[in-house]
């Protein structure tokens, strides 16, 4: 057997390399001359996973009269689920509407892309005068953020049916509004939800960002503080958190796709 | 008629024509039609052509000679830019509610997140019709062809020819007057697609349908077929009509064995044959 072909599993191989990291992210920075060499290794900028574990303790044990972590993680988890939800159902209906009607799309696509491009973080200070630094202004960044995501997702959903199958259908006696509901409609979903996970990590970010802007309670606002107190154990305490929320959701969404797209899922894996 | 020994669910009417001399009335005539693809390619020229009533008509021809815009014309799916399509309208149809026309692409149209009975029932989700005689009717067609037991199974769980046999269902659960098949099984090996021809001419002998069969396929053309008509090169017209005398009940692995077979076989390559020669473009419409 040559060195190549010894194969380590996937889950010691994982393992090692999260024990790899967190060793080196321990114990280089306690080098002096590192330190020295680099903010980047300075202990008092990037922490330690011991220091960033005693915080998530205290974090999460409410000691030291350190507030707990639910009062802010469930704000930050309810905006981003609001906003990703609408974001998800308004991108998919728009989606499934230009990609129905020609003309329209046509018509708006120019104003669409413009939008688009344009960034939308800058808008939080507008959604900040109308809202007022409430979830609402939270939930709306995360709309604006995941709507376009998920409609170009659906749009392309909507205009990927083979003509062959809305031709079938048409024969078959389909109005156009039928062509929309049975045939348009679940492609429309496959590529929403194909667009999930991506609408999740990004709706969550965005909610993050506005609470960083508004200074509403949230995950955001704990970064704020952090930020201001140079606290970069808290800090990562709270993006530790936020990623391990953003791997829940996710692993959430491929769960869902997994059981209401079984069709799909299975026959791509099928060919 | 093909008697099947199960009974035909409600909505299979007896065809009042059937076996008489109006049965072989002409249901659609090309009358000089001729349609060009955007871009100039010319695809028919001056196509003339009677299909008959309650019987199966094959078009084969050269590649790129037509066929299948033929076919795309007569279901409304393009407009012919020269020429006429006429219709005639079949006594009882409207009486018995028949869908007037339907058709089976080449491509595969299943939707994968229906079940093999939903794909089977899709026309009656949006065409009215009473949800007890609604599942009759699948029920029957799935036991027709031996798919009874994959009612619930999805498109991807099924083999190439269980998705091609459900995809003709579909088109023929409305039971349409007019049926038009697009290379329906081309996509199959011979052994399936023998296997499938039974099943397909049994359904058709049984709903007495105008069926119109697009087929590179001489084989499957005198199996399935009443009446075979070759085309011209592109732009493509009727180059000669054949009949073919096997009658309406036909056992199609026994009749593939027999001197009559190998003959129009061979009547029907030669002329295909002769339109395939380069430069050819021989029209006479002659029936044979």
């Amino acid at each position: 057997m040559t060195a190549a072909n010894i194969r380590l599993p996937i889950p010691l191989v994982q393992a090692l390399l999260v024990v790899s990291v967190l060793a080196a992210w321990e114990f280089v920075p306690q080098i002096e001359w590192m330190s020295a060499f680099s903010p980047v290794f300075d202990p008092f900028f990037v922490s330690s996973p011991s220091r960033i574990a005693q915080t998530l303790a205290l974090l999460l044990s409410g000691e030291r009269e350190t507030p707990l972590l639910w009062s802010f993680a469930f704000p930050t988890l309810l905006a981003a689920l609001i906003g990703t939800a609408l974001g998800m159902t308004t991108g998919a209906a728009m989606g499934l509407l230009l990609s129905n009607v020609e003309w329209l799309s046509v018509a708006l696509r120019p104003f669409i892309i413009a939008v688009n491009a344009a960034p939308r973080i800058a808008l939080i200070p507008i959604l900040v005068i109308i809202l007022g630094p409430t979830l609402g202004a939270a939930v709306m960044t995360a709309v604006l953020v995941v709507f376009f995501i998920v409609f170009f997702n659906a749009y392309e959903g909507g205009t990927s049916v083979p003509l062959h199958v809305l031709h079938n259908a048409q024969l078959l006696g389909a109005s156009r509004w039928n062509l929309m509901r049975h045939v348009r409609l679940p492609y429309v979903l496959v590529w929403t939800l194909a667009s999930l996970p991506n609408a999740l990590s990004f709706g969550l970010v965005s909610v993050v960002t506005a609470e960083i802007f508004t200074g509403t309670l949230g995950f955001g606002r704990v970064l704020m503080v952090a930020m201001n107190s140079v606290n970069s154990s808290l800090t990562f305490a709270v993006v530790f958190v936020l990623s391990i929320m953003g791997v829940l959701l996710v692993v959430g969404a491929e769960v869902l796709k997994r059981r209401w797209l079984h069709w799909w899922v299975q026959g791509r894996a099928g060919g | 008629m093909v008697d099947l020994g199960r009974g035909a669910p409600q909505g299979v009417q007896p065809d009042p024509i059937a076996g008489t001399a109006e049965a072989v009335r002409n249901a659609i005539v090309l009358d000089g039609v001729s349609f060009s693809y955007p871009g100039g390619v010319r695809a028919l020229g001056q196509l003339t052509l009677s299909i008959a009533s309650n019987r199966v008509t094959g078009i084969a021809g050269p590649s790129g000679c037509g066929k299948s815009t033929m076919l795309y014309l007569l279901a409304g799916l393009y407009r012919p830019e020269g020429g006429k399509i006429l219709w005639q309208t079949e006594p009882g149809a409207s009486a018995s509610g028949r869908h007037p026309l339907a058709m089976v692409f080449q491509k595969d149209t299943l939707l994968p997140w229906l079940t093999v009975s939903e794909n089977v029932g899709f026309s009656f989700t949006f065409n009215r019709i009473d949800q007890a005689e609604a599942k009759s009717r699948v029920d029957w067609l799935l036991e027709m062809v031996g798919l009874s037991e994959f009612a619930k199974a999805y498109p991807y769980q099924l083999s190439g020819g269980m998705r091609r046999r459900v995809a003709f269902l579909t088109a023929v659960a409305p039971f349409p007057s007019v049926l038009l098949l697009d290379e329906p099984f081309s996509s199959l090996d011979e052994p399936t697609r023998v296997a499938i021809h039974q099943d397909v001419l049994t359904i058709i002998r049984e709903m007495r349908m105008t069926v119109v069969l697009v087929t590179h396929d001489l084989g499957e053309a005198i199996s399935l077929c009443d009446e075979v008509a070759i085309l011209t090169r592109r732009p493509g017209s009727v180059a000669s009509r054949y009949e073919i005398p096997f009658g309406a009940e036909r056992n199609i692995l026994d009749l593939r064995q027999g001197r009559l077979f190998l003959e129009l076989y061979g009547q029907l390559w030669r002329e295909l044959s002769r339109q395939l020669e380069p430069g050819s473009k021989r029209s006479g419409a002659r029936d044979r």
